[in-house]
């Protein structure tokens, strides 16, 4: 476990601290400053903070493995892991990181001659050979193919993980939240959340948060009752009233609340009766336009809930009503 | 077609070279063999200095951000016509210089000597040498120095193990390029170093002395001698480039 307290001022206004214990990803949108939070804390930035203040970069002991991984094209894969290392026994000690990473047979190679996955994993190899305290990694998933990605993804974070060195990885691709341990977000040069990975998913404290993780605000309203034994309270949408869970703690009787879901928790209501738990909408669509083969839905009362309606269901013309079920814990409640 | 033509153009003039030459009785004339050992021995010493002095400038150069006003330090000799620079070389090292009387005491004589040809030819070649050096080195990219540090390694260790090899293919166009400009070192030469003579010295010498009949000779054994170092150096960092 590693503490992380760094502030930046070039290229991008900063003031971080977050926990990296396990594999702790730190999410953000392009532009936030984490790959500069990553360069500051190897050293190659200049900034204050702890660990490493006032050493420089060739003194930090962290791995970091840059977007495209900035393998030295001239050097053979065995070379460029063995590049750290002290020349007595640094062929035999990069042939070892090598065959950790699954990799003994390519390294003659150049990395020209790699695919993304394999230049990833040479790259960790040639980081776990600086001996790191803390591995830093820059959008993983960025140079990855698609198809091929999670696979590659899952291998590298089980080699990782094997390699017992608390990991920061800084993407703005969620999607890799479902690896961590734990999970900070970045956001208008601070910490906006940080916590065990799950917590954060299902639990976002802002709507800037929750965007990460696919919930939409949906409207607004005033907290109706107290919080009942499950934690859930009423909240009153005009003349709505929905039951929803609040995201932080603070919001009471009375307090005004934005409400967020995620809309791809909420179903269709059929013939059947309501489930417990569940609480069933009736929209009103004022607009929707297509989008490839589902009706997208642009403008809903009470709650503006923009929704993807499959065509089979309403054919060539938007309906005007829609009636769905959602999860009262599926709903959040977040201040203003 | 239009790239034929420009080629063609530029070697038009040397096919005078072929039709010129009197082969029948082609033969040098006294000191053009000591003058193509003067040019070799002295140009590679010359090439030699430019490289230990110009790699780390152009290093310097290639990681400074605001430099325009460096890049006119350089360009100085280059913009400088040779006469005009071998002029300012004879007052601010010859023997009648606070600094070229000083030196002269020390025994280092910068004036119509071996010091003050390769002085001279070190003039004509850095600027350009440092040129392409300093492009070679700004093509390396940083992210790969940075790595290299955040791998443990220092400066002096990155320079050498990722910088230089990186930058070899634009090296190597430095050092022939410094190599032709030294060898071919005219108008410097000339003002700060008339002895010993090298081959371009002895071609106007030859010229003047003799006449045409005497150039060519001396003329194709300039380029039997200057040329194999920029073509090796040229297939070298090709070869090393794909390798």
């Amino acid at each position: 476990m590693v503490d992380i307290h760094y502030r930046l001022t070039q290229p991008i206004a900063l003031e971080i601290s977050l926990r990296v214990e396990g594999f702790t990803v730190l999410l953000g949108l392009s532009g936030a400053g984490k790959s500069s939070l990553l360069r500051a804390i190897a050293g190659l930035l200049p900034a204050q903070g702890e660990p490493y203040e006032g050493l420089p970069a060739h003194r930090r002991r962290v791995g970091y493995l840059p977007q495209g991984y900035a393998l030295f094209p001239h050097l053979r894969a065995w070379e460029n892991v063995a590049y750290p290392l002290p020349r007595r026994g640094a062929r035999r000690r990069a042939m070892e990181l090598l065959e950790r990473v699954g990799l003994s047979a390519l390294a003659q190679r150049y990395p020209a001659e790699l695919s993304g996955g394999q230049k990833q994993r040479v790259a960790l190899a040639r980081a776990m050979a600086r001996g790191p305290e803390i591995l830093l990694l820059d959008e993983p998933t960025s140079a990855l193919d698609v198809p091929t990605r999670d696979e590659i993804l899952a291998e590298l974070l089980r080699e990782v993980r094997d390699f017992a060195v608390p990991v920061l990885a800084v993407s703005h691709d969620p999607q890799l939240c479902w690896y961590a341990d734990r999970v900070a977000v970045l956001a208008a040069g601070r910490i906006a959340q940080e916590g065990p990975a799950q917590e954060v998913m299902e639990t976002p404290n802002s709507a800037e948060v929750g965007r990460f993780f696919g919930y939409v605000e949906i409207g607004r309203g005033r907290i109706a009752t107290d919080a009942d034994d499950s934690g859930a309270v009423e909240v009153l949408v005009e003349t709505l009233r929905l039951r929803a869970r609040p995201a932080v703690a603070g919001l009471g009787l009375g307090s005004p609340a934005r409400l967020g879901c995620r809309p791809a928790q909420l179903r269709l209501a059929g013939p059947e009766p309501t489930p417990p738990g569940y609480q069933r909408l009736d929209l009103t669509v004022h607009a929707a336009h297509r989008e490839g083969s589902y009706w997208r839905l642009d403008s809903t009362t009470p709650v503006d809930l923009p929704l993807r309606i499959p065509r089979s269901l309403w054919g060539e013309n938007p309906g005007t009503h829609l009636l769905v079920e959602m999860a009262s814990r599926d709903v959040l409640l977040w201040p203003f | 077609m239009l790239s034929t033509l420009v080629l063609l153009f530029i070697l038009a003039p040397f096919s005078a070279l072929v039709f010129m030459t009197d082969w029948r009785h082609f033969h040098f004339v006294v000191g053009d063999l000591h003058a193509a050992r003067v040019s070799f021995l002295y140009s590679t010493v010359a090439v030699a200095v430019v490289v230990a002095l110009g790699t780390p400038l152009a290093w310097w150069l290639a990681h400074r951000r605001s430099r325009w006003w460096l890049d006119a330090l350089v360009l100085m000799p280059l913009l400088t016509p040779p006469l005009a620079l071998g002029i300012l070389l004879a007052s601010f090292y010859g023997p009648y210089s606070s600094l070229g009387m000083q030196l002269s005491h020390l025994g280092l004589q910068l004036s119509n000597s071996v010091p003050a040809f390769i002085l001279a030819q070190i003039y004509g070649a850095i600027p350009y040498f440092v040129l392409a050096a300093r492009a070679a080195f700004e093509a390396v990219p940083k992210e790969l120095e940075d790595i290299s540090r955040s791998l443990g390694r220092n400066a002096w260790h990155t320079f050498w193990r990722v910088s230089l090899p990186l930058a070899r293919l634009g090296l190597a166009a430095g050092i022939a390029l410094a190599w032709v400009r030294a060898m071919g070192e005219f108008g410097i030469v000339l003002i700060v170093a008339y002895f010993p003579q090298g081959i371009p010295v002895k071609l106007w010498v030859n010229l003047q002395d003799i006449g045409l009949e005497a150039v060519y000779p001396l003329l194709w054994f300039f380029f039997l001698v200057a040329i194999p170092v920029p073509l090796f150096l040229g297939l070298y960092s090709r070869r090393r480039a794909f390798g």
